[in-house]
């Protein structure tokens, strides 16, 4: 056993374990993205970061083994600045909605984004349960609304905006089904929300192509945001604004089908490599610095496992809903 | 019959079978598992040129390695190419020396000579591939261009048509000294100074002159280009060796001087020939010195003159030998004193004395750290584990440094020495030599030098007769700058991408594949021999306090005299620049002296009379580095250069953590914003943050010293980031924010029209001519063309 101070307090350790999982033990909260228990990772992200008193240095505790008579600090404003900047460092090269435009101005609070998700699967019963969740009536408040829905659309920006309202009149149409009902739409308490940004015209070309579903919708809203921590500490953070503007290499919306429920979409990716280290032969790094990537080669594929869901801290590796 | 009658055949499957067999014999010589990708992956480039699918997949059926560490190592080092080049490569150094030299222009000038496209950097007939490259390290002849492994120093954006021309006919020359080759029994060679620093304009002329003596005079030598041994400002210069072993150095040669010197060594054919050769030698006799051996500034007293001044105020230690020590003269080392340090080691000294003496000497890491090397030393040598490494880290990456590259090249030996003392104070059994992939001179020589070793038992099995056994191995690095950081230069030994990795543990604990490894620099291993040979305490009595010996310092960039140097420590930046240096280029003031490369940072004008170590500069905000000087004159622009920098290290930054990956990006950002006029005064400030919070948090010592060259601007030159702000710079170098004007001066001579390459100034005699601004590429040839110095650059 050896003794660290943690602030101010003393506190006894094993040696064993590194600080990030000795100070969560001892009921410490300090968050961490490229971690996960029990999975090989390696030092990445930051956010987990504390600072050495001794040098004045920001230590990775996810990978830091205390020392006798360690002094850290993980608490202190300068701590929390850091870590926000980690964050915003990261958020910067993410470029992704968290939420769909469509369902955040709908005043009559329609899961839009899922419905339409349905709708586009010919999964009519389940887009039917989506929209008895918001509306009981057979009278659909569309009519009388500005449709702000539309104008939020993202499609709008590419070329023209998806008819959001005729797709929830159709839908409207179906037949209520009590066999094949979506699950309840979860409702989120985050604050932050991740804004994609605009599209450059080589962009929206490529997305013109690619979605051309009978909705034409972009699907924007992020399928694995759920579970996204990269989400949940921007909001904890107190992220309003991102002050680095959002510039990334990362292809926008280009989603790949992995292996079983697992899909992959890499401009959500923040590089921490759980997946490269937690797969065989199957995810890999592709080139270096600003421009490296996360990529799983066609021939690799069947190496992946959906518990790589799991692992991820953001959106980019996420299970698609039956 | 089919494989007799190439045309008949199924050419497709008969490549691949071929292919698959050239794959085959490469994995047999080089080995399956995992570690050897690297290796690998260079000897199929080797053969293909790149490294064509097929191959690859070879490899994924043949070997350990799979398709994830072959994507993700193969895409990590610049050296490797997955589409195939043209024939010729074309590398473009923007290096920093070359930078401030204008080798951005050079590349454009390239292109567009070529006609290649935005995009595009293959030519249409694969002739010809363009690349930029980190750095050669030839700063003293910025810019520099290789072409295939022939370097062209001094190039000018109007003259690459020029440097092509030369360049084939090169290659046609070389082509036919083969044939003859074959023909003839070889007489002896003549070696010009053609691959690295010895390369500077003059050399392809003295090189033309001594193909042409050869034919008139009908001897039969081979011509072999070599690399130079650091007297950068003393080319041409020549090497005639004879079939007897003996070689003779003329340096500063000039093209009619050639036939003479040939004369003098070689005999012609015919009888009428050999007459004049008797009396011309007779001549010869007072044209050059006659000891046989490297002569080097002892003739003639034109050839000498800058170099009294050049060498005045050195202190060799490193470097000892300079000047007339063949590199790969075994004997001559002997003789002068060499290995007589290993045998004092091996024989009167135990493992703790050695390390002692290193401790006592006061040696710190010349790599950049200054961690003291016998700390160093002990913590492996404690470390638990009988197999122990020990690597030399020849991964000199910074651009405007080449210090390790000559050491390498011209005194092998001594790095070889150091290295086997420090394998046995440590108690290693294996030594590798980590060598940069754009050195392949020094790869070759470090080979060679590393045969002649094992044949005199100063290396392998029971060296000198003791029971001490060290081999020693030469690994290439595969193009990244990151693996100059200690553990990622392990990870890229071990066959995986260069990332790095937190430290504790070190590797003197755990390093190369989990065992203790020492790892220096190659000039701390080449200080070893001294201190060891002549005492800590001689040794302890060069320098300054905190930092004992000497230093070996590039010195390019604005300088007259650029070259390699090496100095007490404690020697004033201004001595080097002033006395050694002979002064900024030009009569130009000086406004910095540029240190430690992306790591180090800006030292002012009126600071360069600190006395250089490495606390003295760390205080300043630099860093000592591993020891390239850049002279900045009045017409260096500091956001510039900060740019440059930061540019680089985002390039060659690995990607692992946050600060470094998009930090430094977002850095980059703002400063492409200061150099085109768009920031805002907010944005220093954001710079500066981003600057100090890279600085504490980055997971290496790459990340945490990139933001410093930014920082000691900063501090120095905060109001020229201020200018920027207001759309001003008042060098001209932010091509962005100026344009060329031409004045009232001019007369309307032509010659600017005639020297621009874009046709951006119409034909206009006798009128004031005009610049078309969309035209105008700011290469600034009609600045250096016109007469009247009527071309100003002025605020857009």
């Amino acid at each position: 056993m050896m003794k660290i101070t943690v602030n101010d307090k003393i506190l006894e350790v094993s040696g064993e374990l590194t600080l990030l999982e000795e100070l969560r033990n001892a009921g410490y909260d300090v968050p961490s993205l490229c971690y996960a228990n029990k999975a090989r990772h390696q030092a990445s992200c930051m956010v987990c970061m504390v600072r050495n008193v001794a040098n004045d240095q920001m230590l990775p505790s996810c990978s830091t083994y205390p020392t006798e008579g360690m002094h850290i600090d993980t608490e202190s404003d300068d701590v929390r600045n850091m870590r926000r900047m980690s964050l915003e460092l990261l958020l910067s090269d993410h470029r992704a909605d968290c939420e769909a435009p469509c369902v955040v101005v709908c005043p009559a609070k329609i899961d839009v984004a899922r419905l339409i998700l349905y709708y586009d699967r010919g999964q009519m019963d389940k887009a039917k349960s989506v929209l008895r969740e918001a509306v009981a009536s057979e009278q659909l408040p569309c009519q009388d609304c500005k449709a702000s829905c539309e104008k939020a659309c993202r499609r709008g920006t590419v070329d023209t905006r998806v008819s959001v309202r005729e797709i929830i009149a159709e839908v409207a149409k179906h037949k209520d089904s009590t066999d094949n009902v979506a699950p309840v739409s979860t409702k989120s308490t985050h604050t932050f929300s991740s804004k994609l940004g605009r599209y450059s015209e080589a962009e929206k070309e490529w997305l013109k192509e690619v979605y051309n579903q009978p909705s034409r919708c972009l699907h924007c809203a992020c399928e694995g945001k759920d579970k996204c921590k990269l989400r949940e500490y921007a909001s904890q953070t107190g992220i309003k604004s991102l002050r680095y503007g959002v510039s990334s290499r990362q292809v926008v919306k280009e989603q790949q089908h992995v292996c079983g429920r697992l899909y992959f979409e890499p401009a959500k990716c923040v590089r921490c490599g759980l997946c490269v280290y937690n797969s065989q032969d199957g995810f890999t790094f592709q080139h270096r610095g600003f421009d490296m990537q996360v990529i799983i080669p066609e021939e690799s594929k069947s190496h992946a496992s959906e518990h790589l869901a799991e692992l991820c801290p953001t959106g980019a590796l996420f299970l698609r809903e039956e | 019959m089919k494989d007799m009658n190439g045309c008949n055949c199924d050419c497709a499957s008969n490549g691949l079978e071929a292919m698959v067999r050239r794959t085959d014999a490469i994995i047999d010589r080089t080995g399956t598992t995992r570690d050897k990708l690297i290796p690998l992956l260079q000897a199929i480039q080797q053969e293909f040129n790149y490294l064509p699918s097929d191959a690859l997949n070879r490899l994924y059926e043949r070997t350990e390695i799979d398709r994830s560490q072959l994507i993700s190592v193969s895409t990590f080092y610049s050296q490797f190419r997955l589409v195939p080049y043209g024939k010729h490569i074309i590398k473009v150094c923007i290096g920093t020396a070359c930078h401030v030299k204008g080798a951005n222009t050079v590349y454009d000038a390239f292109k567009r000579e070529l006609g290649l496209g935005d995009d595009s950097i293959t030519t249409a007939d694969q002739q010809y591939s363009i690349e930029r490259v980190a750095c050669l390290g030839c700063c003293a002849l910025a810019p520099v261009v290789q072409i295939d492994n022939k370097i062209f120093g001094h190039v000018q954006p109007g003259r690459v048509r020029d440097v092509l021309d030369e360049f084939e006919s090169l290659t046609a020359s070389q082509a036919s000294e083969e044939a003859k080759e074959q023909s003839h029994e070889v007489q002896g060679e003549v070696r010009l100074g053609m691959e690295n620093c010895c390369q500077a304009s003059g050399t392809a002329e003295v090189h033309a002159a001594v193909v042409q003596a050869c034919s008139d005079l009908g001897i039969h030598i081979r011509i072999k280009p070599i690399s130079c041994v650091g007297a950068c400002n003393q080319v041409p210069l020549i090497d005639v060796a004879t079939p007897d072993g003996n070689i003779v150095r003329y340096p500063n040669i000039k093209p009619d001087e050639v036939k003479e010197i040939l004369l003098h060594h070689f005999r012609p054919a015919s009888r009428l020939r050999r007459l004049r050769n008797a009396i011309l030698n007779h001549i010869d006799t007072f044209h050059t010195d006659q000891t046989w051996d490297n002569i080097l500034f002892t003739p003639e007293k034109e050839r000498t003159q800058s170099i009294n001044t050049f060498l005045d105020g050195q202190h060799r230690i490193s470097t000892e030998g300079f000047g007339h020590l063949n590199p790969l003269d075994i004997d001559e080392y002997i003789s002068l004193g060499g290995f007589e340090a290993l045998r004092k080691a091996l024989t009167a000294m135990n493992r703790q004395q050695i390390i002692d003496e290193v401790l006592k000497s006061g040696l710190r890491g010349r790599g950049g750290g200054g961690f003291p090397t016998g700390r160093k030393w002990q913590m492996v040598s404690q470390a638990s584990g009988t197999a122990k490494y020990v690597i030399c880290n020849g991964d000199e990456g910074d651009p405007g440094a080449f210090m390790d590259r000559i050491l390498l090249e011209s005194y092998p030996l001594r790095v070889i020495e150091g290295m086997i003392i420090a394998g046995y104070a440590v108690g290693a059994t294996e030594g590798i030599f980590y060598i940069r992939a754009e050195y392949p001179q020094a790869v070759i020589r470090i080979r060679k030098a590393l045969d002649m070793c094992r044949q005199k038992q100063l290396l392998g099995q029971n060296i000198l007769g003791t029971d001490f056994s060290f081999n020693i191995r030469v690994f290439e690095g595969a193009g990244a700058f990151v693996c100059g950081e200690e553990t990622a230069l392990i990870a890229s030994i071990e066959g995986k991408r260069g990332f790095p990795h937190l430290r504790p543990p070190y590797p003197a604990q755990s390093g190369l594949f989990g065992k203790p490894t020492l790892i220096n620099n190659v000039e701390t291993l080449s200080q070893i021999s001294y201190i060891v040979r002549h005492g800590a305490d001689e040794y302890a009595k060069v320098g300054t306090e905190g930092s004992r010996g000497t230093k070996v310092f590039a010195l390019a960039g604005k300088v007259n005299h650029g070259g390699l140097i090496e100095v007490p420590m404690g020697t004033t930046l201004r001595q080097i620049v002033e006395k050694i240096g002979g002064g900024v280029e030009g009569g130009e003031a000086l406004k910095a002296v540029q240190t430690g490369g992306p790591s180090g940072g800006c030292i002012p004008a009126e600071l360069c009379d600190a006395e250089v170590d490495f606390d003295a500069l760390n205080k300043m905000g630099a860093i000592m580095g591993s020891g390239g000087l850049v002279v900045l004159s009045e017409s260096s622009c500091m956001v510039d250069v900060a740019r440059y920098f930061l540019n680089f290290t985002c390039e060659e930054s690995c990607g692992k953590c946050t600060f470094c990956r998009v930090g430094i990006r977002r850095m980059l950002d703002i400063l492409d914003r200061l150099s085109t006029g768009q920031a805002k005064m907010e944005d220093i400030d954001r710079l500066e943050e981003l600057a100090l919070s890279i600085k504490r948090s980055a997971l290496c010592g790459l990340g945490k010293t990139a933001p410093n060259p930014v920082l000691s601007t900063l501090r120095y030159f905060r109001h020229e980031y201020e200018e920027h702000v207001q759309g001003i710079c008042r060098t001209g170098s932010c091509k962005q924010m100026v344009k060329f004007q031409i004045t009232d001066d001019c007369v309307g001579c032509t010659k600017c029209a005639r020297s621009c390459p874009s046709e951006a100034i119409a034909y206009t005699p006798y009128e004031k001519h005009v610049i078309d601004a969309s035209r105008c590429t700011q290469c600034g040839l009609c600045i250096d063309e016109c007469d009247y110095h009527a071309i100003k650059k002025v605020k857009k």
